[in-house]
């Protein structure tokens, strides 16, 4: 069995799913993050998988995913501060405990 | 001029976010650093409309036609008013500085956005303009209730940011090319779909569209308020722009794009209006009232016509200038609506400022509101969407109860003493400019549109 594109996009969409579920059914802010890395992986994956069946010569995917990583690297790391700020006021990271501001 | 020089706007801006980083080292401190980034935005705001427009750059990624030139102008110059008022404050809140070079990093991001027509290219300048704002929404370190406002904003907004990239690896993959010159969906089947899904969802959430929403209000109750009137504005003309772009690249492809964006409008235009009313909280009112002016802007872009585009990008621009004008007052006075009662005996000058932006947001001539107004709802029902029209007036009936719900207090509310905010002279000139430029673009709006390219 030869693998394919279909096999990176199935790869891609599984982790993709289970970072989103992870994202809305954590309770804790650093599992959130993770989750949101792992969906960021799935992307990369797809972008790197296309360039290589569309685009060969081209690696314009790999381009966008490298482009991708560093953002998200930058975000994660933003992510955290908020964590640790909140963390110091509160001793606490859980989302059920983000109850003060009510939509 | 052509090539780099075309990028002389950002550069100006990058310059005034590195000198204003290191603010506390010039003669004057904290103050002189805000007024030295409003200078610099005036700056790009002037080369950007000197340099008008021109060839597309870096092989068609950026763009610099009409509609790009007149959003990067607005931008701009929204920015500098921005930092003028900010740095006549003189709240004194320490590391202001550093409020002024993350506002100008995010005005780099919008810029960019504005020009954006690669997939590439727009993330990053998402990012760019994003990542600051989220910083400015929890500005305070140890305010509680804005690190909440903020953690919930952040996780959407990545979550979405995510989920807009995904849909970008499936453009990608569909087409085979990052730009949207080229990028042609016709025949994709599902997987186009999809992607498109993808794309708009991360777009709507970021424009604070209505069932991606639910950050805004509570991201906006609890930060400063001097940040929720950059936030709330200044990026949402860039995110209008980059999703005007998209919607036109996609739509040949994406049949069902309409459908989908008049449910996104109906359901902005009900729910943020509806939800407006109660509430007592100005930052957490105009939350949800740019919610409702978000949804008439996308009732416009649902039409896909070239006078629609362009009367989007104008109302856009008609609402983020009063709207932000309101945010300061409140900034000023406190953020409570019943903080403005009394107002009018305060400062009578800037009870009467806040008629005028109030005015314009509910859509009276001779404001730039009314005629925003005008052209959209023409646009729409030009295109065909009679009975969104019907609905969006309706709307914006009813949206007139809870801003004349601000002035009676303002003018009519019990008197009650509070101290007045001593106000600065750059902070008086902001929003002189501010109401100048509510009732100018009134005026010149049918010019303005001309330059879009469409006239009614």
């Amino acid at each position: 069995m030869s693998v394919g594109p279909l096999h990176f996009m199935a790869l891609a969409a599984v982790l993709f799913s289970l970072g989103l579920y992870g994202v809305l059914s954590r309770k804790s802010t650093i599992m959130t993050l993770m989750c949101l890395e792992l969906m960021a992986n799935a992307v990369n994956i797809n972008l790197v998988a296309f360039s290589h069946y569309r685009t060969p010569a081209l690696m314009t995917g790999q381009m966008f995913a490298v482009f991708s990583m560093v953002v998200s690297a930058a975000e994660i790391g933003l992510g955290l501060a908020l964590v640790l700020a909140i963390y110091r006021l509160r001793k606490t990271v859980e989302l059920d405990a983000m109850q003060e501001l009510k939509g | 001029m052509s090539g780099y020089w075309l990028l002389i706007p950002e550069y100006l801006l990058l310059a005034g976010a590195l000198v204003s980083l290191f603010g506390d080292l010039l003669p004057g401190g904290e103050r002189s650093s805000a007024i030295l980034g409003a200078l610099a935005a005036f700056a790009a705001a002037a080369f950007a409309g000197f340099i008008g427009t021109a060839e597309p750059l870096f092989g068609g990624m950026l763009v610099f036609d009409p509609v790009s030139v007149f959003a990067r102008v607005s931008l701009a110059a929204l920015t500098s008013v921005y930092l003028l008022w900010s740095g006549g404050r003189g709240t004194g809140s320490e590391r202001s500085h550093e409020a002024t070079a993350l506002v100008l990093l995010s005005a780099v991001g919008g810029m960019l956005m504005c020009g954006a027509r690669d997939m590439v290219a727009l993330f990053i300048a998402i990012e760019l303009s994003t990542m600051p704002a989220y910083v400015l929404m929890g500005y305070r370190r140890d305010d509680d209730r804005g690190l909440e406002g903020t953690l919930k904003y952040f996780l959407l907004s990545m979550t979405t940011s995510l989920i807009m990239l995904y849909g970008f690896s499936f453009l990608f993959g569909i087409t085979g090319v990052t730009g949207y010159a080229e990028m042609d969906l016709t025949g994709a089947g599902v997987l186009g779909v999809l992607a498109t899904v993808f794309v708009f969802v991360g777009l709507l959430a970021k424009l604070s569209a209505a069932p991606f929403h639910y950050w805004a209000p509570d991201a906006y109750a609890g930060a400063p308020t001097s940040s929720v009137a950059f936030v709330s504005t200044v990026p949402k003309i860039a995110g209008t722009v980059a999703m005007i772009r998209l919607v036109e690249a996609l739509s040949p492809g994406a049949t069902q794009l309409p459908l989908l964006l008049s449910i996104v409008a109906v359901a902005s235009m009900v729910l943020g209006n509806l939800a407006a009313y109660p509430q007592l909280d100005l930052r957490r009112l105009m939350a949800y009232s740019g919610i409702a002016h978000i949804g008439y802007v996308i009732l416009a872009m649902a039409t896909n016509t070239n006078t629609g585009l362009a009367a989007a990008v104008f109302y856009m621009v008609a609402y983020a200038l009063p709207s932000m004008a309101v945010v300061m007052i409140a900034a000023e006075e406190g953020s409570a609506v019943e903080q403005l009662s009394g107002l009018v005996d305060r400062r009578p000058w800037t009870a009467w400022a806040l008629v005028v932006f109030l005015l314009s947001l509910v859509g009276i001539p001779p404001m730039a509101g009314f005629f925003g107004k005008l052209y959209l709802f023409t646009a729409a029902f030009g295109a065909g969407y009679r009975a969104l029209v019907v609905l969006a007036v309706l709307m914006s009936v009813v949206s007139a109860g809870y801003y004349l719900r601000i002035m009676r207090e303002a003018f009519f509310g019990e008197r009650v003493s509070t101290p007045a905010v001593e106000r600065s002279i750059p902070a008086t000139i902001a929003l002189v400019l501010l109401v100048v430029a509510t009732l100018g673009m009134g005026i010149a709006a049918s010019p303005l549109l001309g330059y879009l390219g469409v006239s009614f």
